[in-house]
């Protein structure tokens, strides 16, 4: 959204002392996000407004030759070729050496020169709306009402042009509609001045913005617009024949709808460049005729979107002899020709507007084809309504629709202006409209609310020392009515405030209104806590086995289909992501192991030569169900791979004597077994090269040798190896802190043993030989065609 | 062996039934065609799985309890100088580190979820639009992969109830890894790093959890800052609050800088309510900031898609 600053400036006195930057600052620190600043201020700089004082047509040319007053003692030249231009009348000249205000903001801006044309000398240019960036109409000169201007006035000057646009983060607004309103919005920028909006009565709304004056006056301000009966006007209560009638089939999905007729009874001719054009442009909307104009403009101000329907076309449609309103939900099958042009489905939430049974708009999106208005429009239907966010918002999403209209309506516009904003709109097009009738359904009115707060509660939740009157004035700045006695304060919650319910709410207000800056940061005085014991763990294994050269890596919880199977694991076990941003991240992972084996091929085909990962974190599967919370069971994993590109031992030792380091190190006392276990984890290993890692008896992960079919399909070198530990939490339970260190002297001795038998058997006899010793292995050697190997012990005795 | 054999020769007949589709009526084909074709795949699937499982048929077994292949050297392990820990995972440690001495229980996030912890329990109206802004990825079972830290708000706010009620206070920080459906740029993964923080007692304000948050991050920079808010909007805090700091000099911040670190407000009473404290008794704050955002700007790196990027090139200079 974009909010002009001079626009608000009519509404704010804004203290001499509080600069531009300030003011955007404090916007900042106590409203909304601001997320840049558009700068105007030399955009319209030396563009003149000047009376064309003769004009002459240039023979066998669409050119006319003009000379015009620019405020000086002489007339300048210049040569124009719109068809409207005519001896007297007010125009605006770009002054050679100007910038086209249109192409400010291009990488190249068009600087207007002096130069010849048909052999004329033509100074500068008298522009069009579009050259002005105001509007795309370019079928002629912009005409400037004689009453606003003099010749010499320069244009930003007459228009308040010199100005700032700020953009906002609309998201942080997201409970706030009524800040999408430019009243709104100032109400809350003169509270965090510490003032109130300038208050200027109801001035008969807009009418003089839309006769081109070009410093007009605030329309309806808060106060009168609070104030003001939420009744029809005088002419829609009498009964008459153009009532519409309206049905809101279910008042969930709208909770008003409010609607004037407006039969036309004159031209709303468009004569002169308007405030209102300007503002339109700047906010980043287009003028585009009375009609739309007004209800724009109006939407701009108040944040309550207006839809005009062709009053004749709405009655044909629904084939009914005055309008018969329905808003209802959409049934399923039902088709829908919007203003766009493009024919769209609507399903079963959207909420339309019918004539009879007929759709004829998506109500808060987009108005309907065959309802809409043209220049042979008599009789307009003006609707002002609420409609249910939530309905809104699916709305948006199916459709694709993000109009200004419906990113207010998202919001949850309050009902209570519905019929003001309408009768404001029939006021503005008055010169060409008059009301001839209306409806309004309001099934269930808004209550008022009212909550209850102390100023200790306050001053006790911020950290402040806010007294009774400070806070007060503050609330009543922004429309709050406070009662105060004693401290207790009753907070009467303005109407358009939707989003105040409780008295944090209210602390909030009063937190934010004043300047959370101004809140002295303290520090609560505390002492160490505990720590956490599997962090304390994970730290742990991430220092040893980065000292031990291993390279930590984080990837994607997610994996694909495809990698699952190329690691074997069943897909169907997996937790599927419905919404996935591409199929590569379409499954919640199982085991840490094949992202690593994935991330691997990267690596080796970089090239790195040799390198060992590893990873901490949480795996899920199906099978392991749900925990007491009911969610899925998780277990926090350890997955280690390391590669290599040319070694052609055997690469499950190298991997079990970095798990075995591990264990180690942890205290941990643990013994490896041929592979039997059946775990998610270990589906990408060779059973015949893979080991289980056994811990008090229990089976907490494998160690091994990938599979050739899981290592062809991840397309890395042989040399290739790793382990998963699943299920870290178990290591802390057999964790020990009772270390046995011992010194002293010792003696050492070789021990050599010819046998068939495994390492671990043979290790049993030897031990069984040498209770009180440390065991280590030192080579096992066999002669080529042998079935005997040498097993090499080194036997350390204290 | 002889099970591919069977396979391939069922394919030769498949293949030379297929060539009868020539003699059928021209309405048959397309049927017989689908037919025919189905069991073709069929088998060639087959095949290839036959051919896949034969890869790991002939393997040759080694002693699993042995510390070395035979004939070969005794295995090593790489140097020292090789390894390194993940920058994001060692900075976490910092991070819990300080918010731990300053008093901070520390308590990972879950990785997957639900609805309930990641909206409901953190008073998000249901249906409200204020869910759509989380980008949440969803299983098919409805489970959500936690959009922030919060989800474990509600969790905290149960297990710490009987801390509280002896020590009339909570205090606990949240690490965890966070997911959002967005498109992945320089500054965006959809996969990252937060810290939730959560502080509950009887007369705590906003005052303290400001001085909170400036302790805590004029540690992890290891200087003074200025600091800095905006208002916010979570339905789960109320008043809320996005927290700034001014770029550290040594950083190359200039004046005026203001980075957002993270957003936090006061615990909103139902939320409080729905955990089972008393709002009434007990206020509390909480706050939630990205990691990965700290890291970079810490190392001033520029694009976060290293992070998650798994290239030893990178992850070997930390």
């Amino acid at each position: 959204m974009k909010i002009v600053l001079n626009w608000l400036k009519k509404y704010v006195a804004v203290p001499e002392s509080v600069s531009d930057e300030e003011l955007i600052r404090l916007i900042g620190a106590r409203l909304v996000e601001v997320e840049g600043v558009i700068d105007e201020t030399h955009k319209y700089d030396n563009i003149y407004i000047v009376r064309v004082e003769k004009a002459e047509k240039i023979p066998e040319t669409h050119l006319t030759l003009c000379q015009i007053n620019s405020g000086g003692d002489d007339l300048m030249q210049v040569v124009c070729g719109a068809p409207n231009v005519r001896e007297g009348m007010l125009a605006v000249w770009i002054a050679p050496g100007a910038i086209v205000p249109a192409s400010v903001h291009e990488d190249a801006p068009f600087v207007i020169g002096k130069r010849k044309m048909q052999g004329y000398e033509s100074n500068g240019m008298l522009a069009g709306a579009d050259e002005l960036d105001f509007g795309d109409d370019h079928s002629g000169i912009v005409e400037i009402d004689p009453e606003a201007a003099q010749p010499g006035d320069l244009l930003a000057e007459v228009f308040d042009l010199k100005d700032l646009v700020l953009e906002i983060e609309n998201k942080s607004l997201t409970h706030r509609p009524d800040c999408f309103g430019m009243i709104g919005f100032a109400r809350e920028v003169a509270g965090i001045l510490g003032e109130r909006m300038v208050d200027d009565e109801m001035m008969g709304p807009v009418a003089h913005s839309l006769s081109g004056a070009a410093s007009p006056r605030p329309v309806v301000t808060s106060e009168a617009r609070s104030s003001s009966p939420c009744q029809a006007p005088e002419a829609i209560r009498k009964n008459n024949e153009f009532h519409p009638s309206i049905i809101i089939s279910d008042s969930g999905i709208c909770s008003r709808y409010s609607v004037v007729v407006l039969e036309k009874h004159g031209e709303m001719e468009k004569k002169y460049l308007t405030w209102m054009d300007t503002v339109l442009s700047k906010s980043g909307m287009k003028p585009i005729s009375p009609v739309v104009d007004a209800t724009n403009y109006l939407m701009l101000l108040t944040g309550q979107p207006l839809h005009a329907f062709d009053y004749d076309k709405f009655i044909e449609v629904g084939k009914t002899e005055r309008p018969e309103i329905v808003v209802r939900l959409a049934r399923k099958g039902e088709k829908l020709v919007l203003l766009d042009d493009k024919e769209i489905e609507l399903n079963e939430n959207d909420i339309v507007i019918c004539s009879g049974d007929v759709p004829v708009a998506l109500a808060g999106a987009m108005g309907g084809k065959t309802t809409g208005i043209d220049e042979n429009t008599r009789n307009i239907i003006l609707e002002s309504a609420t409609f249910s966010l939530f309905n809104l918002r699916k709305t948006q999403m199916a459709h694709g629709i993000f109009t200004e209209a419906i990113t207010r309506f998202t919001k949850g516009q309050p009902p209570y202006q519905t019929m003001m904003v309408a009768k404001d709109c029939a006021e503005m097009l008055s010169g060409g409209f008059k009301v001839i009738g209306g409806a309004d359904e309001y099934p269930n009115p808004e209550q008022p609310i009212v909550v209850k707060v102390t100023t200790d509660e306050i001053n006790q939740l911020l950290g402040t020392d806010y007294d009774d009157t400070k806070i007060g004035q503050t609330l009543e700045n922004v429309g709050f009515q406070v009662k105060e006695k004693g401290g207790q304060l009753e907070v009467h919650v303005p109407e358009w405030r939707t989003d105040i319910h409780i008295k944090e709410d209210i602390i909030e207000e009063v937190g934010r209104l004043l300047g959370y800056d101004n809140i002295e940061p303290t520090l609560p005085l505390h002492g160490t806590a505990e720590k956490n014991r599997l962090l304390e763990l994970k730290k742990q294994i991430r220092r040893t086995l980065a000292r031990y050269g291993a390279n930590e890596v984080l990837t994607y919880s997610f994996v694909s289909g495809r990698l699952l199977e190329k690691a074997g694991q069943d897909v169907k076990k997996s937790y599927k992501i419905i919404n996935s941003i591409s199929p590569d991240l379409q499954y919640v992972r199982q085991s840490i192991v094949p992202s690593l084996l994935d991330k691997a091929y990267v690596n080796q085909k970089m090239p790195v030569d040799k390198f060992a990962m590893f990873e901490i974190n949480e795996v899920y599967s199906k099978t392991w169900g749900m925990n007491d919370e009911n969610v899925p069971v998780a277990k926090v994993s350890l997955g280690f791979v390391l590669a290599e590109r040319k070694n052609n031992e055997t690469a499950f030792y190298k991997a079990k004597k970095y798990a075995a380091k591990l264990l180690q190190e942890l205290n941990i006392p643990v013994e490896f077994v041929p592979k039997q276990s059946k775990l998610e984890a270990g589906e990408p290993f060779e059973p015949v090269r893979t080991a289980d890692i056994m811990v008090g008896g229990q089976c907490i992960g494998v160690v091994g040798e990938f599979k050739n079919s899981v290592r062809n399909e991840f397309k890395l070198a042989p040399y290739l190896a790793g382990f998963e530990i699943v299920d870290i939490d178990t290591l802390l339970t057999n964790m020990s802190d009772v270390r046995k260190i011992k010194f002293g002297s010792y003696k050492t001795e070789d021990l050599t043993v010819t046998t068939e038998k495994s390492y671990a058997e043979t290790l049993k006899e030897v031990q069984a030989k040498y209770p009180e010793a440390e065991i280590m292995p030192l080579s096992i050697y066999q002669a080529l065609g042998q079935k005997t190997k040498n097993l090499s012990f080194r036997i350390k005795t204290w | 062996m002889v099970e591919i054999e069977q396979l391939k020769q069922e394919l030769k007949r498949i293949n030379a039934e297929a060539a009868r589709i020539r003699e059928l009526a021209v309405e048959k084909r397309a049927e017989f065609g689908r037919q025919i074709n189905a069991k073709r795949q069929e088998v060639l699937k087959n095949i290839a799985l036959a051919e896949k499982a034969l890869l790991d048929v002939e393997v040759e077994p080694i002693d699993v309890t042995a510390w070395s292949g035979i004939n070969e050297k005794m295995p090593e392990f790489y140097p020292t100088e090789m390894g390194s820990s993940h920058p994001l995972m060692a900075e976490m440690e910092r991070v819990c580190d300080i918010y731990q001495r300053m008093g901070f229980d520390v308590v990972e996030a879950r990785q997957l979820d639900d609805e309930f912890h990641m909206f409901d329990a953190l008073n998000f109206p249901k249906e409200h639009p204020a869910r759509d802004g989380y980008d949440t990825f969803r299983t098919e079972e409805g489970l959500i992969p936690p959009a922030h830290t919060s989800t474990m708000q509600h969790r905290v706010l149960k297990q710490y109830q009987k801390q509280l009620d002896e020590t009339g206070r909570l205090a606990v920080v949240v690490p965890g890894r966070v997911y959002r459906n967005e498109d992945v740029d320089a500054t965006h993964e959809h996969t990252f790093y937060q810290c939730e923080g959560v502080y509950v007692s009887k007369d705590c304000n906003m005052g303290q959890m400001l001085g909170i948050l400036r302790e805590f991050f004029e540690k992890y920079y290891e200087q003074k800052l200025n600091i800095r808010t905006q208002p916010g909007y979570f339905p789960f805090t109320e008043p809320s609050l996005e927290f700034l700091i001014e770029k550290p000099k040594s950083l190359g911040g200039k004046k005026g800088d203001y980075l957002e670190m993270l957003g936090c407000g006061m615990i909103h009473p139902n939320v409080l309510k729905m955990a089972g404290i008393d709002p009434n008794e007990y206020h509390g704050f909480a706050w939630g900031g990205g990691i990965d955002r700290l890291v970079m700007l810490r190392f001033g790196l520029s694009d976060v898609r290293y992070f998650e990027s798994g290239n030893l090139n990178f992850l070997r200079e930390f």
